[in-house]
Order: structure tokens, then C-alpha cells, then sequence
């Protein structure tokens, strides 16, 4: 079959585009790959950065704050291990502490006091890896508790 | 009249008007979204993971502490710090007792971006095996500094393995 019109000539007088596409395929090229961008990390925020305990130091707690503290530990000579203690429960299980950290805003707040006068203080050991005490950090803001601060070392 | 021969190679390149389209929505999306040239002073390391977290938009108001285990029982503490009267920067290690002057390195560069600025930040970038007894003294340092803000510089993670 012949198809009519294939073999019609059209003359283009267009500019040449050929050294255009490649100096931006170069552009493009360059940018994919010096580019960083900011999406694979992020910030846990604290308005507390420390809440200095023993004699005469001088404590970032506002009076009329409730301070509930949590404990982290490592077991003696187990850096890869840490037991969590807030009020009864003893854990190494963030979604149980989690749950705890829930249960005590509520308390909090049934009996008039507002989340944001719940100063959450992260007791760590000396010992306790930091990537333990993000996971407790991360438990308490996810419990929706807005202050949180780490206390000196125990 | 006389009919020009025009050569098939003329006809016979493809019409490359798409293809730029696309090339320079991507360039242009690149140059807005891509960060070249800029650093904060962030260092490669292991870093923490957590699912929640927030992003800083701003980050000129910003400080980043790197923070690594020291040799004896002091952090090693590196931060992108601005030259004495000059507008320079260079990455520098802040010892907390300076051998020769026997002066608090990090608390003193805190106390002067804090003084220069009501919005001043820290973002602590530590090492996710880091004992605690080397962050300690950069938050003593933040809080003696009366620097109210501090971001824990952490990976994101979608799902988080147990703990």
C-alpha cells in the first residue's frame, strides 16, 4: 500500500537544536547528581535541651510544671541492651512504653493538668547508647508530650 | 522553473520540541529543589533513626554539633563556626577545655551565636552508639548557653524494628 504524502519533502529551516540538547542534558545531568536534598533526614525538637539535677544547680523547670520522669538504663557490661523505667512499668518495649506514656498524658489531663505543663525528664545512665535514648524521646512525643528534656546522667 | 533537490537527511531528524520540554521542567525543578554549594557543617555519620520528627525550614538561624566519642571521656565536638571578625566559616573542633587556655570552647561559640541572635538553634548530629556520658556536656553546654532550641538530628524511617 502506498501511503500518500510519505515521501513529501518538508524543508525545515528551524535552528539547530542538537548543541542545545546537549549542553542541557549536561545541566541536567550535573544537577541529578551534585543535588542533595533534605529529605531523608529530620529533627526531634526540644525546647529543654538538659534539666540539671544535684545541689545548687540551677533547674530549667518552670514552677508550676509537673515533672514525670523516665528512666534508661543499660544491664552492667550489655551497651546493646536497656531497660526503660516509667512509674511501674519496666520495659525494653517502645510501643509499651508508648501505650504507658498515653495512659499517664490522659491522667494528666483528667486531673486538670494541661499537656503542656508535663515536663517529661529522659533520665539516662552514663552508659546508655544514644540511639536508645531517641527511641524514649520518640515514646514521649509520640504520647503527644510536647516538653521533653534529658536530665544529667545518673 | 527550475525544482531544487532538497537532500532526505534534511527530513529525517525527530522532532526533538518534547524532549526539551520535558529536559527543562526537570532542570528548572532541580535548580529550585536541589541544595548546591550549601553546607551546614553536617558530617558523615551514623546517625540515629525515628519515625516522628520535623523538618527546619530556615536553616540560617542553625548551628550543627557533630558529635563523636572522644579519646579519653570528653565528645568530639565539630561544627562549621564562624571566623572572629570575619564573615568566613570553617569547620573546627570545640574542645570543652581548651589545653591552652583552659577555656570552654564549645560553651563560649554557643554563648556568642546565642548573644547575636534571639533565634539561634542547635542541631545535635551524634553518633547512634554514642554513650551518653559524651552528649551530656554539649546539652549542659546548649542549656549554660540559654539555648532554648535543640534538634536531635535523626534518619527518617518509615517502620521502626523493635527496640
Amino acid at each position: 500500500m502506498r501511503i500518500r504524502g510519505a515521501k513529501a519533502v518538508h524543508y525545515d529551516s528551524g535552528p539547530n537544536m542538537t548543541p542545545l540538547v546537549d549542553v542541557v542534558m549536561v545541566i541536567l545531568i550535573f544537577l541529578m547528581l551534585a543535588g542533595s536534598f533534605g529529605g531523608v533526614e529530620h529533627y526531634l525538637v526540644s525546647s529543654t535541651p538538659v534539666t540539671k539535677t544535684g545541689g545548687g544547680a540551677n533547674t530549667s523547670v518552670v514552677p508550676d510544671e509537673v515533672q514525670y520522669t523516665i528512666t534508661v538504663d543499660s544491664p552492667m557490661g550489655l551497651s546493646d541492651r536497656f531497660v526503660v523505667r516509667a512509674g511501674d512499668l519496666v520495659t525494653s518495649d517502645m510501643d509499651k512504653l508508648t501505650a504507658a506514656l498515653v495512659r499517664k498524658r490522659k491522667e494528666f489531663n483528667a486531673a486538670g493538668t494541661a499537656t503542656d505543663k508535663v515536663q517529661v525528664i529522659v533520665a539516662p545512665g552514663r552508659t546508655v547508647k544514644y540511639k536508645f535514648l531517641i527511641d524514649v524521646y520518640q515514646a514521649a512525643l509520640s504520647a503527644e508530650f510536647t516538653k521533653v528534656s534529658f536530665q544529667q546522667a545518673h | 522553473m527550475k525544482k531544487v533537490h532538497i537532500p532526505e537527511t534534511h527530513v529525517a531528524h525527530p522532532n526533538v520540541t518534547p524532549l526539551i520540554d520535558i529536559v527543562m521542567c526537570l532542570i528548572i525543578f532541580y535548580m529550585l529543589v536541589a541544595k548546591i554549594g550549601v553546607t551546614t557543617g553536617a558530617e558523615k555519620m551514623d546517625i540515629p533513626e525515628s519515625i516522628v520528627g520535623t523538618d527546619i525550614k530556615d536553616m540560617g538561624n542553625t548551628l550543627t554539633l557533630n558529635v563523636r566519642p572522644g579519646a579519653i571521656e570528653e565528645p568530639l565536638v565539630t561544627a562549621l563556626v564562624k571566623l572572629p571578625g570575619s564573615a568566613i566559616s570553617r569547620q573546627s573542633e570545640l574542645k570543652l577545655r581548651d589545653p591552652a587556655s583552659g577555656q570552654n570552647q564549645l560553651l563560649n561559640t554557643l554563648k556568642m551565636y546565642r548573644q547575636q541572635n534571639d533565634q539561634f538553634k542547635v542541631i545535635i548530629r551524634g553518633e547512634a552508639d554514642m554513650p551518653y556520658r559524651f552528649l551530656e556536656p554539649v546539652l549542659v553546654a546548649c542549656a549554660d548557653a540559654n539555648v532554648r532550641n535543640v534538634n536531635f538530628n535523626t534518619k527518617k524511617v518509615s517502620e521502626k524494628t523493635g527496640g
